[in-house]
């Protein structure tokens, strides 16, 4: 094979890939307006199954959690003791580096099922 | 009969493996070492490197017969690895290996933002140009289709497509391939920092859209029709890889999606690991040859990145700074480790950064991208 040649097969190859994955994108695009708007014509909502946190990270599918009432200041705790919220603050607060007297938090709700 | 303790020392001696065994061997026993110590000691992909390395030791044992084929006039069997590696050779593992990492993957991400595809395409430049390198350097094409393949950061589909392709060469490739990947935290992001500037690198990206659940379940329908129709030979990798998908999406087969996730997984793993490793006897893997298959595997590593990291600085132009363009690396489909490469990044120039889900829709497009560029491949040179 000459150099020419192994440059046209490279040319053809990543053209292909791209082409493929457009097509892909454009039928992604597709089947979620098709979908959402046969879900909308039916009278429902779509089933939630991804929550984002405020800052982009994927926490989990959310059932359908009890509100248990607790509370400390206005912050909202569901479902997990102070000890545990102090905890997963501090960690947030590591893990972003912004100091916990710079950072608010409105509710930090337990989940049963697994990331 | 009288029994000498020197006479059966000496017939020992005679019998074992010792007297045959050759200096090249001994290296790759040593080069085996060095790679239970990356997996051990440094975590460098343990999974994968430890049963690779032991499977080398196994392939350079004098007399062991591990890999050797039945005989042909039907008097015995062959060695234990040659039968356990026909499963490499039939491609049966790697689909298997894909059959699990599709029920691992969140596609939700690549749903929510498809523009995502486009990085994982991008981030298959270091495909094509290993492999006009790979021909320049006297490769025959078949081979060096199966070289350029480590570029897209994938195990499984290195290993198909060079089983298929070039299984001499297998071995070596796999290493490679194997090797860099766990290489990339060190690897990738030197040229991030090349290619983008501060500001870029701070951009924080727009919150992902909910994706539904039914949105979720046609994705790899509509996936494996639409790709397999038009490059049937990528069928094996992508159907598995979208049948896992499914099997987890659906929620109906929790029993299957966990089995293929864990336990099949995890067994196909220590056969084509092993198996692999097997392969690297000392005749075929100490040459030039392999030398050249590591320098062109990292040249293919570091040109994936950089077509992700352009292509992410021109959707960053394009939209306006809402693109982070680091995400673009992570279109190399070493899932997920070349995502949190674009988290650490992205978080070190902003701490208040969370780019993991941004950079977990290119990711997963890099390995539906490499399946593809090993389907064309296939279809090329197969």
């Amino acid at each position: 094979m000459t150099l020419m040649d192994s440059l046209l097969v490279s040319l053809m190859g990543f053209a292909i890939v791209f082409l493929v994955l457009i097509l892909l994108s454009v039928l992604i695009k597709l089947q979620s307006l098709v979908l959402r708007y046969i879900m909308e014509a039916m009278g429902k909502s779509t089933d939630m199954s991804i929550v984002l946190a405020e800052g982009g990270t994927v926490l989990a599918e959310l059932p359908e959690v009890r509100d248990e009432g607790w509370s400390a200041g206005e912050l909202k705790l569901i479902g997990v003791d102070e000890k545990t919220a102090a905890m997963i603050m501090a960690i947030v607060s590591d893990e972003s580096q912004i100091p916990l007297s710079e950072l608010q938090f409105k509710m930090i709700k337990a989940i049963d099922q697994e990331i | 009969m009288s029994i000498s303790l020197l006479d059966t020392l000496l017939k020992v001696w005679n019998n074992s493996a010792f007297p045959v065994i050759t200096w090249q061997q001994v290296v790759m026993i040593c080069v085996a070492g060095i790679l239970i110590y990356m997996a051990i000691v440094k975590k460098y992909e343990p999974l994968l490197l430890l049963p690779i390395a032991f499977g080398v030791i196994l392939a350079n044992l004098p007399m062991a017969n591990l890999m050797a084929p039945p005989p042909a006039d039907g008097s015995g069997t062959g060695g234990l690895l040659y039968y356990i590696y026909l499963g490499v050779k039939l491609g049966i593992y790697p689909s298997l290996i894909f059959l699990g990492i599709g029920a691992m993957t969140d596609f939700g991400p690549l749903i929510a933002r498809p523009s995502s595809l486009f990085l994982g395409a991008a981030a298959q430049l270091g495909i094509y140009i290993a492999f006009t390198v790979a021909v320049v350097l006297g490769f025959n094409p078949q081979e060096a289709a199966s070289i350029a393949i480590i570029g897209g950061a994938d195990g499984p589909t290195a290993i198909f497509l060079s089983s298929k392709l070039a299984p001499e060469l297998l071995p070596a490739i796999a290493i490679a391939a194997y090797s860099y990947m766990a290489l990339i935290p060190m690897i990738q992001p030197p040229i991030m920092r090349f290619l983008t500037s501060k500001k870029e690198r701070e951009i924080e990206m727009v919150q992902l859209r909910e994706v539904s659940k039914l949105e979720r379940i046609v994705f790899p329908i509509v996936v494996t029709i639409v790709v397999c129709l038009l490059l049937p030979a990528v069928a094996p990798l992508l159907g598995m890889l979208m049948l896992g998908n499914l099997f987890r999406e659906s929620g109906v087969v929790q029993r299957l999606s966990d089995t293929v996730q864990n336990a099949l997984i995890n067994i196909v793993t220590i056969f084509l690991a092993t198996t692999v490793g097997a392969t690297a006897v000392a005749e075929v893997f100490l040459s030039p040859e392999t030398l050249k298959i590591v320098f062109l595997g990292l040249m293919a590593f570091i040109f994936s990145t950089i077509g992700g990291l352009l292509l992410g600085k021109l959707m960053c132009l394009l939209s306006g700074g809402k693109v982070n363009p680091l995400i673009g690396s992570a279109g190399v489909s070493a899932v997920p480790m070349a995502a949190r490469v674009a988290q650490a990044e992205g978080q070190r120039a902003n701490p208040a950064n969370f780019l993991l889900m941004h950079a977990m829709g290119p990711n997963v497009a890099g390995v539906i991208g490499s399946a593809v560029a090993a389907g064309f491949l296939l279809t090329m040179f197969g």
